[in-house]
């Protein structure tokens, strides 16, 4: 493979807590465009891992970021107090200076959101615009890569597919690289270019209908696996 | 008031000090330490306790200090897993104890309580410098604190070196305590610090309205303190807590959810 076509490529990544890994030995590499599907069970390190790759935990093993590759993210959650005084526009401010209103609109269109909650503030805002803002948020700039980590819960299940159907659509207009976490298999194997299943190990990575064998999925999960066959 | 300076440069020096104190507290709400932020400022005494002694400027004396209580506190945040409330509760505790010992009893009160009526020209020229270094400080830094105090992660995200800036942010915090001492005492400077700013919160909707209110409702109480504590020779400290803790309760009303 190229070097130049990898924007991001890890190698033996572990994350410790004292002697605990929360992840351990994890390698792979992707591709510009591409969009990869972070799987596994609850407490499977997903999000540590996510951390470790924008640096936010120490780890040991390799991280390396193609050249002059930025990163949006997008967190699970964001803890933020009820009555913050900051406005969805002050909010976008602090990622890029100043900024025009024909940005300000365009990122919110870009979430699907219209132009009046520019003016808005942040405390306002439902679960769900609050988790487009801040989509919104971490695509302003032109990142090349996006790392999505899902709610595991908090949203309903139409309102998650119109969550996966505006990534692909941003992926596509801003041609972003998308690695996100997904505790919904469908979600794989529609728009997943790689998985990589997770459980503290690496289980597997490939293109989820070679990788994602009955075997590799009980491996994941346990026995529960029959309940995912169905989705496939 | 015979030996100090006229009042017009105590209020010029408490407004400024006052604002100062009131932006910094925007932020230090936004970081969740409103209390260690209070108990900070005790940490002051044993450094005023060992100026006075050695005739110092008590200002640098609480520096000292304050400079070695922020740097344990950082290391207690990022190096341990001990809980910061903990250790700053007995820690902090014990400064306060060793203070009020080393401190003779006429001078007590003034460490504790603070005597801006008091301050000589060399006091003016350095609570204005540091007041106003502060405050630039703050406003060049602002949108990079308050994103790392918003989500450590998101700001990680964007590439901000986040425990710098921590460092960076209690480092003016400890300045900005050392500078106010005068002004309301080291018992009390935590409450400059918090009180306007927890004001400002409850009645401002955007960011830039939040700072701007918690200067300014820390420069009306401390220019209304220093006017009713000369009238009435009371001490400027607690009036100026009596006064922006008023206008918190007040503010209770006017809160936006």
């Amino acid at each position: 493979m190229a070097d130049e076509e990898k924007i991001l490529e890890v190698r033996d990544l572990t994350v410790k807590v004292g002697n605990v890994a929360l992840v351990e030995n994890i390698s792979f590499v992707v591709k510009k465009g591409e969009t990869v599907l972070v799987i596994g069970p609850n407490g499977a390190g997903k999000t540590t891992l996510f951390r470790a790759l924008i640096g936010s935990v120490p780890y040991s093993g390799e991280v390396k970021w193609g050249e002059g590759a930025s990163i949006g993210y997008v967190p699970q959650k964001v803890d933020l107090e009820r009555d913050l005084p900051i406005t969805v526009r002050e909010f976008f401010m602090l990622k890029t200076g100043n900024i025009g209103e024909v940005e300000v609109k365009e990122a919110l269109l870009d979430v699907k959101l219209g132009s009046e909650y520019a003016e808005k503030g942040i405390s306002e805002l439902s679960s769900g615009e609050l988790q487009r803002i801040l989509i919104a948020w971490a695509v302003l700039g032109h990142p090349q890569v996006l790392l999505f980590d899902e709610p595991t819960a908090s949203i309903d299940i139409a309102g998650q597919e119109t969550i996966y159907e505006l990534l692909h659509n941003l992926q596509d207009t801003h041609d972003l690289t998308l690695i996100m976490i997904s505790h919904d298999l469908t979600v794989v194997y529609k728009y997943a270019t790689q998985v990589l299943c997770l459980n503290k190990e690496q289980i597997c990575f490939g293109a989820p209908r070679e990788v994602l064998t009955p075997e590799e999925l009980s491996k994941l999960y346990g026995p529960e696996l029959t309940f995912y066959h169905h989705l496939h | 008031m015979d030996a100090g300076l006229s009042l017009i440069y105590i209020l010029i020096a408490g407004s400024f000090i006052a604002a100062a104190g009131g932006l910094l507290g925007s932020f230090a709400l936004l970081r969740r330490m409103a209390l260690v932020g209070d108990a900070l400022s005790h940490v002051a005494l044993p450094g005023i306790a060992i100026a006075l002694m050695f005739n110092l400027n008590i200002l640098w004396g609480s520096v000292v200090f304050l400079v070695v209580g922020i740097f344990f506190i950082w290391l207690v945040e990022n190096k341990t897993k001990l809980p910061v409330d903990t250790v700053v509760g007995v820690f902090f505790a014990l400064s306060l104890a060793i203070g009020a010992l080393l401190v003779t009893e006429g001078e007590i009160l003034e460490a504790l309580f603070g005597s801006i009526v008091d301050i000589s020209i060399l006091d003016f020229w350095i609570a204005l410098v540091l007041s106003l270094a502060i405050i630039i400080f703050i406003l060049y830094f602002s949108k990079r604190f308050a994103l790392t105090f918003i989500s450590n992660d998101l700001a990680r995200s964007t590439g901000l070196k986040t425990s710098l800036l921590e460092l960076g942010f209690l480092l003016i915090f400890a300045l900005a305590v050392a500078v106010g001492i005068k002004l309301v005492g080291a018992l009390l400077m935590g409450s400059v610090i918090i009180i306007p700013a927890a004001t400002s919160r409850n009645i401002a909707r955007s960011f830039n309205s939040y700072l701007f209110m918690s200067a300014l409702i820390g420069v009306f109480a401390s220019v209304t303190a220093i006017l009713i504590s000369v009238s009435y020779d009371l001490a400027p400290g607690p009036a100026f807590v009596l006064i922006a803790g008023g206008l918190f309760f007040f503010s209770i009303f006017f809160r936006k959810n």
